[in-house]
Formats: structure tokens, C-alpha cells, sequence
């Protein structure tokens, strides 16, 4: 805030005025506007301090712009319910079809891949299919000591374009189409971008390749997937 | 990390909190909750002189609020109160600081006078799968004790104080009891859910003097502390790996896959599936 040269206290009273000015209307024009309209006009009015272009109060008197609303809210209710988890994902060009389970993170800090590479995991913690902000990631081994090889060795020979499908618990189908194929050293995978929970709705299937490095039991690299929802 | 300020009207204490530096917020503004924890009471908040929350009901939790940091004198009153002269709560001034989040939380002390609490709320980030909580002691109630089913996962947490467990996302089954015991139930049992990178914060508030008892959980969450798993490592016996630059794709995956899986004797049905 740009207001530093005045005297603190008006300039903070000022957009206390006005912010909870906002806040009041907010918390209260949902469920009881003739209340709203008292309050608002019963509450003092206060010209914005001089010189100022921040959102200042206005005059309180009046029901006009309110800033993005305050929420008041009831603090003894239950917790909302989260998106259906997917439960189904398919890569038609790649035969791919397998199950998808909930994971979350191991004891390191990595995430959680199904023993059974025939079976993807979704990062629970992060966004769903069908959620419309951030990344729905998931993953499978590319092989595993309890299954072998598994159907996301596939993954590095799918096409830009290709179709991907995942089912939800709720038996929706969320249709994908693919807009990257990517090889990337596990040291430098942008595994912030991966994981993001906002930013466009997109779809990671992620999986191991490069060299393999027995010391360490690992793969150097990620192979992945990144679609994007048709919007069909 | 609480120091305590008791503040010049009488009755009230007022407990602020120094500062732990949240992580990223905007960075010349603190973040304002205020929670209404006294039973039977409707209220007025009023902030420097002006009403900022009318007719503020017990349980309801407001905000947050960005606000520049800096010092607010905060009175509470009767609801539709003409002015601020006569506050049953305070005046008390928070002093805000930038880029950190607060809940002021109007409470019963103790032993039932109306007072109020300024707590930090813990936005540090949490651990790739875990979750924070915060249990807070807002009620008219001696010491309690919190078990996570049997055991006492917390200990003689008195009004107003709080404590903070970060933990593997999941639920919780809590109740509160009388510190040292393990029954009856002040609170709960009830099936407390640990988001993962969340802190979820719970108030105990109400009074356990009341007949019947007006004690009861309040909740409030802030979302987005959460951080990345450190890595995916997706594969665990290099049958598919390529050599070579990272840049080059591999051609001769079939035989390579078929000598790697043979060799370890896998079933056919995974030669077929690999090798197609």
C-alpha cells in the first residue's frame, strides 16, 4: 500500500472502513438483506483520507462497489466434500487400460507408485480429473519386482494427439487429448510444474526411462505425458 | 513464542503473539480472522473507532481480511451498541505484522469472563503428505488433555493455549478430556480430518460450566501450505532402459525387454504385454 505517508492510524482506519465495510455486506447480503441495509446505513460514514487511490471506504452509506468479498462463515460445519477420485485410465493408441488408485508420498518425500505396474496412482493431495484448476498426475512404474514390465513402458511411444481418458469414481469420463511428450532427467524435472494445484486443468502421466542406474535402483530420467482436456 | 499482554481495561487479557514470518503472502500485509467463541452472545466488533462486524454471532468465523500491517485498537460490544464507549471486550490493540496470518478470537477465559486472544497462525510449509494441526483452548474449562483414541496426544492444554502437531494426512479420531483423564469425553469423540498441506485449526470453546455444557469445536483451515513430492521413481529393475543421451529414444526395446524379463523369470503374459 502506497500510504505510508500518512498518519497510520487514519490510513488504517480508512481501509478498515471500507474492507470490512465489504466484509459486512458480504457476510450478510446472502441470507439476510434487510439487515444488510441497516447496517450499512448505520454505519458512521468517513470520507477516504486525502490523496489517497487505494480502495479506500467511500462513504459506507451507500451499497455500492464492494471490494471481493470477506467471508463469514459458520465455523461448526462440516468440511466439504472433495472431487471423485479417478478410478480408470485409458490411452486407446497405446492399449493402454489399466486401474488408477489413490497414493500419496513414501517416507522420503517421493511419491507413491503402485507396486503393481499394471495399476497407475493418482497423488491424492493434488487436483482430480475434472477439477478446474491445476494437475491431476499420475503415475505407474514402468516396471516393477511384482509385475514386470508394465503398460506405461508404453507411455515414451505416445503421440502428440493422442487420446486419454480417465473415468472418475462418479462415472464420468474426462476426455484428454495429448499436447506433450517429454524425457526429462530426474534432476532437473520441474516437479513444481507437475504437482501444480493452480494454474490450466491438465492431465500428467508420468513414469521412469533413460539409463538405468543399478547403484541407486533408479532410472535417470521421467517420461511424461501432458494433456489437456477437449472440453468433450 | 506467546507473550502476554494484558491490556489496561480490567478483566481482560489479551494474549498477542510475537511474530513467526509466514511464508509467501503479500508482502506489506498481515492476514485478519476473527472468530466469535462466547456462548449466548451477539456482537458488535468494532475496529478503530469504527463497527467493522454487526450483529456477530457465536461460532461464526470472519475473514480473512488482508490488511496493512500495523497496530488496530479492536472493541467488542453488545450487538447495535451506538458507539464503542462501553465494550465488553477490550479495547485492546493487535499489532499486525506483514506477511503473517492472525486470528483474533473473542473466548470466555477460564473461568468465564469474556476476554480475547490474538493467535499466529502457523503457514510454514508442511511436508510432502502431511498436515497441521492446531488445537486451541478458547473454553470456560480447566486443563484438557487431547487423544487420538486412547492416547494423550496432547497434554494439559489450558485457556488460552495452543498447540501445533504437524502429522501424516488422514483423520484423526479425537476427543478432549479433563487433563489427566481419559473419560468422559468433554468433546467429541470425533473423527478430526489432518488435510494434507492445511493447516486445520480447532477451537474448544463454549463453557463446560454451563448446564447443559455449551461446549463445542469451531474450525478454521488455511489452505495451500502443501508441498511437492521430492521426485517420481517409477520404475524399480531397468528392463526398459535405454542408453545414451537423454535425447534418443530407444529402437531395440523388444529384445532388450525379453532377455531382461527372462532373466528374472517373469510370467509370459508380461513379455507379451511389454514386447507388443
Amino acid at each position: 500500500m502506497a500510504r505510508r505517508h500518512l498518519p497510520p492510524t487514519r490510513a488504517l482506519a480508512g481501509v478498515l472502513a471500507g474492507g470490512l465495510a465489504a466484509w459486512l455486506l458480504a457476510g450478510c447480503t446472502s441470507d439476510s438483506p434487510p439487515r444488510t441495509a441497516a447496517t450499512v446505513s448505520s454505519a458512521p460514514a468517513r470520507p477516504a483520507p486525502a490523496g489517497t487511490d487505494a480502495p479506500g471506504p467511500g462513504p459506507t452509506g451507500t451499497a455500492a462497489p464492494a471490494p471481493p468479498g470477506i467471508p463469514v462463515r459458520d465455523a461448526t460445519a462440516p468440511a466439504p466434500t472433495p472431487a471423485p477420485a479417478p478410478v480408470r485410465l485409458a490411452v486407446p493408441s497405446q492399449d493402454i487400460d489399466m486401474a488408477v488408485v489413490p497414493v500419496g508420498v513414501e517416507d522420503d518425500g517421493s511419491m507413491q507408485i503402485p507396486a503393481d505396474a499394471d495399476e497407475a496412482g493418482w497423488y491424492r493431495y493434488g487436483p482430480a480429473p475434472g477439477d478446474d484448476e491445476g494437475n491431476a498426475l499420475l503415475a505407474a512404474h514402468v516396471d516393477s519386482r511384482q509385475t514386470g514390465i508394465g503398460p506405461f513402458a508404453a507411455l515414451r511411444d505416445v503421440e502428440v494427439g493422442a487420446d486419454v481418458r480417465v473415468t472418475t469414481a462418479d462415472g464420468t469420463t474426462h476426455e484428454y487429448r495429448v499436447t506433450r511428450v517429454e524425457k526429462i532427467a530426474k534432476d532437473q524435472a520441474p516437479l513444481d510444474l507437475w504437482f501444480a494445484r493452480t494454474g490450466p486443468p491438465l492431465l500428467r502421466l508420468v513414469t521412469c526411462g533413460g539409463a538405468w542406474h543399478a547403484d541407486v535402483g533408479h532410472y535417470a530420467d521421467n517420461v511424461v505425458v501432458t494433456a489437456e482436456p477437449t472440453g468433450g | 513464542m506467546r507473550t502476554r499482554l494484558l491490556a489496561t481495561a480490567g478483566a481482560l487479557g489479551l494474549a498477542t503473539v510475537a511474530l513467526t514470518a509466514g511464508p509467501a503472502s503479500a508482502a506489506d500485509e498481515a492476514q485478519l480472522s476473527v472468530l466469535h467463541g462466547v456462548p449466548g452472545l451477539t456482537v458488535d466488533v468494532w475496529v478503530n473507532g469504527e463497527r467493522t462486524l454487526d450483529d456477530f454471532e457465536p461460532g461464526e468465523l470472519a475473514g480473512p481480511l488482508d490488511l496493512p500491517a500495523g497496530t488496530y485498537t479492536v472493541a467488542i460490544t453488545a450487538a447495535d451498541a451506538a458507539d464503542d464507549s462501553a465494550p465488553a471486550i477490550g479495547p485492546v490493540d493487535l499489532t499486525l505484522e506483514a506477511s503473517t496470518s492472525y486470528t483474533a478470537v473473542a473466548h470466555l477465559d477460564a473461568s468465564g469472563d469474556p476476554t480475547a486472544t490474538l493467535f499466529t497462525n502457523d503457514t510454514s510449509t508442511t511436508k510432502p503428505g502431511e498436515g497441521r494441526l492446531t488445537v486451541r483452548h478458547v473454553a470456560a474449562a480447566p486443563g484438557v488433555d487431547v487423544l487420538a483414541g486412547t492416547d494423550a496426544v496432547i497434554t494439559n492444554l489450558e485457556n488460552p493455549d495452543e498447540k501445533v502437531l504437524n502429522l501424516p494426512a488422514g483423520t484423526v479420531p479425537a476427543s478432549v478430556v479433563a487433563t489427566g483423564t481419559t473419560e468422559p469425553a468433554l468433546l467429541g469423540p470425533a473423527d478430526v480430518a489432518v488435510t494434507e498441506g492445511t493447516n486445520t485449526i480447532l477451537y474448544a470453546w463454549g463453557d463446560a460450566t454451563a448446564d447443559p455444557s455449551t461446549l463445542a469445536l469451531a474450525t478454521q483451515v488455511i489452505e495451500g501450505l502443501h508441498s511437492d513430492p521430492t521426485a517420481v521413481q517409477a520404475g524399480e529393475l531397468g528392463l526398459v532402459a535405454e542408453s545414451g543421451s537423454a535425447t534418443v529414444w530407444p529402437f531395440a526395446l523388444g529384445g532388450l525387454v525379453v532377455l531382461g524379463a527372462a532373466a528374472l523369470g517373469f510370467a509370459g503374459r508380461r513379455h507379451a504385454a511389454a514386447t507388443r
